[in-house]
Formats: structure tokens, sequence, C-alpha cells
């Protein structure tokens, strides 16, 4: 018996749509099967991570809150992914977005008015595009790798952070906590229904990613991303500039990375902690890539690894799975959804050795 | 600076430079076959809680080692099956097994902090170690000689082989290298097992080289920085073994600015700390500058292979 594979002319559109969900399928059967092996409730760490955060209503304001800088940042990410641009240091980004609304927001701790968070969100997408200048530069003038130089930044964000919290920006009110002040009042998110933790992180991301689609579908901006990065040669025929294009998808998810940090920091935080870099970053190329860099299926992919995340935190209490169980969960997934990529452009055929 | 305190500079840059040296070896081989594993940071971190976990539990290190290089060439093989058997993106590919290290790392080092091991320090007679000059030469662990001899080992056989005449035909022309009988897949596979079992043996240096207790995360990006050695290298293993000593140098620095104090008290820590990245970010822009990468880049690096018959 041989298998052989064989290109298919078209990606399947069936398969594109179905291996997403399959590969959660699979992750929630074989986590069960890797979980019980290693010694814990397999069975019990599906269901408290998958199930529980969609079934306990308490937990849907947990997941808003966690979507949110995963489906913007995801959004950022997939754009530039399309565009074959692999931009890895969002993570740094995110950090950079939040110094920098930081730093606005200490700038103008005296004042207030409803200018002040706009400032902000500004301040922290200049702050992400900032920290993906260098790559964005390096790499259409010199063409140094962006993988390698927008990872390294990330490493650098975390010291930066590091030296502002425990030197310059360290609250005096803090009794030595490496922390900033409290934001004033005008400083932090408004929350959308009253009586929850749900900001205006949530419905901004939703936003976003109904933008991006809008731009990506509908323009030729979004038809300049798709060209470059399938087709290099048609695009450069066609009079579209790789550098340009480059530049603008760099810009695009430093600033939206940007934006996100904005948004935790007058978010969740209220002030620049050392808890601040999560690991979103990371966490939202899973998310693009699960969303099939489409805007709408980040926003839908953004929601799932919430759940992993909400419900990572649910395990660790009722059943005592440690929380890095939920990254084990999260590569799980990509691996399976990476296997599962060829079933969308490929026929297998099995053939059966026939005797001569 | 007197005698002593250059020896002890040269015997701890020596140290933080294998890991880096180790992993980058074995990436320069999977790349000379064709291949682009990212995945390196996730493949030492493995090596690394494995490591821990053998030399803790058996006390020793010896099998600590082998166990590390077992386990990175174990989920190396999640990638190769990924990328050459059902030719999945191996950017993507390498992050995702970055990311499983990650994962896999930490639920499984969680058991084992705060644990202590012995350092797995230099075998030869303490009149060797202890003498003020020869300790230069004697005062390593074995891990560091078992990298420089495997800086000639893959020296040797990628030039000097028929195996690496065909490993580097592999990866400069697989279409050719299968027309004339040679299983791309199958000299990838090897290549990309290898590469993980270097990776290991690479994490595994820094509880039993560097600090001898699991921390989360240890490495620090030192797989992506392995990464950027072997473009530095222009896929040289001798290069190579400059390039791993002079980063070593840069986070040795870190270590002795702050204990020389005066002047350099002046710098922050973090900036110290932030070198060795900035650095790897400096080596790639001279590089670019000094000559086109993509000469000295095996020539099929990062594209699928798909057999055509």
């Amino acid at each position: 018996m041989q298998i052989r594979f064989e290109k298919k002319l078209e990606p399947s559109r069936k398969m594109l749509f179905a291996t997403p969900i399959l590969a959660v399928i699979l992750t929630m059967i074989l986590g069960a099967i890797v979980f019980s092996i290693l010694g814990y409730d397999g069975l019990g760490a599906v269901r408290e991570i998958f199930l529980t955060p969609l079934t306990n209503s308490l937990k849907w304001q947990d997941l808003a809150v966690k979507a949110a800088p995963l489906i913007i940042i995801g959004v950022g990410l997939s754009i530039g992914y399309r565009a074959n641009v692999w931009n890895i240091g969002a993570e740094g980004q995110y950090i950079a977005g939040g110094l920098a609304a930081t730093g606005m927001a200490l700038l103008t701790h005296n004042m207030s008015g409803w200018y002040l968070l706009p400032l902000m969100g500004i301040a922290g997408m200049l702050g992400g595009m900032a920290w993906v200048f260098l790559p964005a530069l390096l790499r259409t003038k010199l063409k140094v790798n962006e993988i390698l130089t927008s990872l390294m930044l990330t490493y650098v964000a975390i010291q930066l952070l590091n030296y502002l919290i425990f030197g310059p920006w360290k609250s005096p009110t803090s009794f030595g906590q490496p922390q900033t002040v409290l934001f004033n009042d005008w400083q932090i998110l408004p929350y959308i229904i009253k009586g929850t933790i749900v900001q205006a992180g949530a419905p901004i991301a939703v936003l976003i990613a109904i933008m991006a689609w809008l731009i990506m579908s509908k323009s030729v901006f979004g038809f300049q991303v798709r060209t470059v990065g399938s087709a290099p040669n048609a695009a450069r025929y066609g009079g579209f500039s790789e550098n340009k294009t480059i530049w603008l998808v760099l810009l695009i998810s430093g600033g939206l990375a940007g934006l996100a940090g904005m948004l935790e920091v007058a978010g969740p935080f209220n002030r620049m902690v050392p808890q601040f870099p999560a690991g979103y970053g990371f966490t939202a190329i899973i998310v693009a890539f699960l969303g099939r860099l489409h805007p709408i299926g980040v926003l839908i992919a953004g929601v799932v690894l919430a759940i992993t995340f909400v419900g990572g935190e649910v395990a660790q209490t009722t059943i005592g799975l440690p929380n890095a169980a939920v990254g084990l969960f999260q590569a799980m997934m990509l691996f399976l959804l990476l296997a599962g990529d060829v079933l969308v452009r490929y026929n297998i055929k099995i053939i059966r050795a026939r005797r001569a | 600076m007197s005698i002593d305190l250059t020896i002890a500079i040269i015997i701890t840059m020596v140290g933080a430079s294998t890991p880096l040296l180790l992993a980058a070896l074995g990436e320069l081989v999977v790349e000379k076959s064709g291949v682009l594993n990212l995945g390196v940071e996730g493949m030492m971190l493995t090596g690394a809680v494995v490591g821990f976990a053998v030399t803790y539990t058996t006390g020793n290190p010896w099998l600590g080692i082998l166990a590390a290089g077992f386990a990175g060439a174990c989920v190396s093989m999640i990638f190769a099956f990924l990328t050459l058997s059902l030719f999945a993106n191996q950017v993507a590919t390498g992050l995702a097994l970055t990311i499983f290290g990650a994962g896999f790392s930490a639920l499984f080092g969680q058991a084992f902090t705060g644990k202590p091991i012995k350092l797995f320090k230099s075998i030869f007679p303490d009149y060797l170690t202890d003498h003020p000059i020869l300790r230069v030469f004697f005062d390593h662990s074995p891990l560091v000689y078992f990298s420089l001899f495997m800086v000639f080992a893959v020296s040797y056989f990628l030039y000097k082989t028929r195996a690496g005449l065909v490993l580097r035909a592999v990866g400069e022309n697989d279409h050719s290298a299968h027309s004339i009988g040679y299983s791309v897949i199958k000299v990838r596979y090897g290549a990309v097992g290898f590469g993980g079992m270097m990776a290991g043996i690479g994490g595994a240096c820094f509880p039993l080289l560097l600090t001898p207790q699991w921390v989360e995360g240890l490495t620090g990006g030192r797989g992506w920085i392995a990464l950027a050695l072997v473009v530095f290298s222009a896929w040289k293993p001798t290069r190579l073994l400059a390039g791993a000593y002079l980063f070593g140098l840069i986070a040795t620095m870190e270590v002795y600015a702050k204990a020389a104090g005066g002047g350099f008290r002046i710098i922050p820590s973090e900036l110290w700390a932030s070198l060795p990245y900035l650095a790897t970010i400096l080596v790639l822009v001279l590089i670019s500058l000094r000559h086109k990468m993509s000469s000295s880049a095996p020539a099929c690096l990062g594209k699928p292979f798909i057999p055509s018959n």
C-alpha cells in the first residue's frame, strides 16, 4: 500500500473552513488522552478548559476581556501573514504600546477630559509602530529577516518595561512595589455594561475585525496584500510595490498590537505592572492561523483561544490542573491545524499494491 | 585587568556560549539540508526540562544529557512529519514547535521548581582545574569539549564525507538529488532529528552548566539567537564557533560589569540584559551589508519538496 498526495488545482474551500473546526475537536480528543496518560484527569481537563467557560454564564465576561487583545493583535498579524510578512514580535509591540500609553497617562495625570483616552490610544498605536519600525526598515532596505529582528525586540521591550517601572516610573506611594501610580478616572476605559468587567476593549475588537474584513475584501489595498503574498511576481508586474506593502502591513500589525497594549493598561490593569506581558502577542499567532488569516475567522478564533485561557483558570481551581497545560493545548491545536492543511491543498490517494 | 580575572571571564564566556553553539550547529545541518526549523527555542526548552528531570532523579548528568538529546530529537519529529510528510508551512510549524516546547517545559517543570541539582563540572583532576593558568584549558564541563568536538565533526561530515555531500546536494537542488536516486525526505528527516538532538543537549546546558535549577523559560530566547548565528556564520561550522563565543562574551559582560561597578554602574542592568538581543540585530545588519545573504544560503532553504512521481 502506498499513500500519494496529488496537488489540487485549487485549494478546497470546504476544507479551509472544516479543518479549523476539526483541529479544535481533535485537540479535545487527543488532549483528553495525552493528559490521562500524564496522570491528570484528562476528560475533566477538556471539560473544564473547553466547555465550562461556555456553559457557565458567569464566565462570559471573562471571555470578552481575554478575547479582545487576542482579536486586535490577531487581525493585525493575519494581514501581515497574508502578505508573507512574518511579524512574530507582536508581544514586544504590545508592551511598547502599553508603555507609550502609560507615558501619556503619566504626562496628563493632572488633567481631566474625554480626550485623554484617545490621546493614550494614539500613543499606544505609535508605540507599537515604533517597535516595528526597525524590523520594517531593515527588511525593506537591507532584506534582513523580520522574524528574528521583531522577536529580538520583544526581549528588549521587556527589559525597557522593567527599567521604567523599577526606576523612573515607580510610584512613590506603592511601598516599594514596582508599578506606576493608578491612572485617573478619565484615563480608565469605561465599562460597557454596568456591573460587569467588560470594558470598551471588547466592542473595539469587534469593530476592528469588521473594518479589517471590509478593507481586505473590498479595497485595492486588500487585493495588493493578497497578491504580494501569493504571487509576488504578478504583484510586481501589476505595479504594486513590495516594499510599500511590507511597510504598511508591519505598521498596521504593530499599531494594532500597540493599541491592544493601551486597552489592556487602561482597562483591566489601570496602571503599568510587571505582569503586563501576558503572552497575548504570541497566542495571537495561533489566533491568526486558526482564523485562517481572515478577519472574521480571527474574531471567532480569538474567542476560542480566550475560552482555553478562561477554562485553564477554571481547571486550575477545580481539578488542580497546572496553568501551563493551556499552552500545551494551544500548541496541539496549531499542530493539528497545520497537519490538516494537507487536506486543503492535496488529494490523498491510497494505492494498493497490485500483483503483477 | 589581572590574569585571574581574564581567565575567569574566558571560562564564563565559554560556558555561556556552549548552549548556543550546540543548538546552532544542529540547526546549521538542518538548514544545509534545505529545511528551516524555527522551533529551536522549543526544542531547547524541551531538552532543558528533560535533562534537568533525569539528572535530578538519577543524579547522573550523563544520563540527563542523553535524555535531553533524545527528547529534542523526539519533538523535532513532530516538525519533520508535518513539514516533510504533510508539506505544512515550515515557518508556522516551527513557531508551533516553540509554543509547544514552552508549554511542555512549563507543565513538566513545575514539579521541579526550587529543587537543586549539581552543576556538571570538569572531570579533570583538581590540580589541573585549580591551577591558576592551566584551568583555562581544564576547568570546563564535558559539555564544552563535546561542543568543540562537534564543530569539528560537523565540519568533517559536511565537507569530507559522501553522506555530507548528499545532504548538501539535497539542500542545494532537491529535484536533482531526487532524480539521481537519493531520498530527499529521508535525508531531511535525519537532518531535522540531528538538529533536534543538538538543540535538546544545548537546552540541557542551561541547568547543567549555567544555573543548577529549573526556571520556567530559562533559555530566554537563546534558541532564536542560535538561528541568527547560523545566518551570521554563512552556514560554516568554524565561523559558527567564533560567532557563538562572541555572543557568550556579550552575555558575560553583563555579569562582570555589575561586579566591576564604577563607571559601569551608570548603565542600567536592563540595558546590559538587552545587549545580546540588540547585538543579534546589529550582526544581522552587518551581514546583509557585507554580502548578499542569498549567495551563501542553501538554495532550497525553507521550500517544501514534493516528489514529482
